[in-house]
């Protein structure tokens, strides 16, 4: 399937590091991203490490992705990015490669950034029904 | 590894925040109930792994990234 027109969200935009107090699982070391425009290619963005590993990844708003997708912050995660009920909050899927070629993109554990806050972490949702590797795009 | 014998009802205390109780015993599980600071994460291992696998697995190179970015940018 191909990425449907990117919704309003993709206005958010954040110039600078943002703060990830626990990194993201397998790169704990990692603290500090940036996230920047991957490309022409919205509504992709390529969040990339700072400190830490060396680590760079390409991501796909998760709502371009599947329309109407929609993942519940628990009361916890919204109080460690320092989001009210109503924040503005940036959503980034993490785009992966198969060995086949094949392209997906993991829906179950977005990467939510509050850009007020200038803080994120990837959210793992207890019950999630979003899978892991949701194909974006069959091998070439 | 520390270990303890617990009872349906009794807990652990790790730190000054977590508890951790036993709710029911049964025959293919345990059900326990976690009490901790909202700073504290908390998380079944196996949905921690595949996570982490997960995103090893997605980490990019410059040129990876170009490529992925050009294929999805031409199926639009």
């Amino acid at each position: 399937m191909s990425p449907a027109p990117a919704p309003a969200q993709t206005e958010i935009t954040v110039s600078e590091a943002v703060t990830f107090p626990d990194g993201i699982p397998g790169f704990e070391t990692c603290r500090r991203w940036v996230v920047l425009a991957a490309e022409e290619a919205t509504p992709l963005r390529r969040l990339h490490a700072v400190d830490g590993a060396e680590a760079s990844f390409l991501t796909i708003d998760p709502r371009a992705v599947l329309d109407g997708y929609r993942c519940d912050l628990s009361a916890a995660d919204r109080r460690r990015l320092g989001a009210s009920d109503d924040e503005a909050l940036l959503w980034l899927a993490i785009v992966m490669m198969d060995p086949s070629g094949a392209l997906t993109v993991n829906l179950r554990a977005p990467i939510v950034i509050n850009p007020r806050t200038m803080t994120g972490q990837q959210v793992l949702p207890h019950n999630c029904l979003y899978p892991l590797r949701h194909v974006l795009m069959d091998a070439e | 590894m520390l270990v303890f014998t617990r009872r349906r009802h009794e807990a652990i205390m790790i730190g000054d925040g977590v508890e951790v109780r036993v709710l029911r015993v049964g025959k293919d599980g345990v059900r326990l109930g976690i009490v901790a600071p909202p700073e504290v994460r908390v998380h079944r291992r196996e949905i921690y792994e595949q996570i982490r696998d997960a995103n090893q697995s997605a980490v990019v190179s410059s040129d990876q990234l170009a490529q992925v970015a050009e294929r999805l940018t031409k199926a639009k």
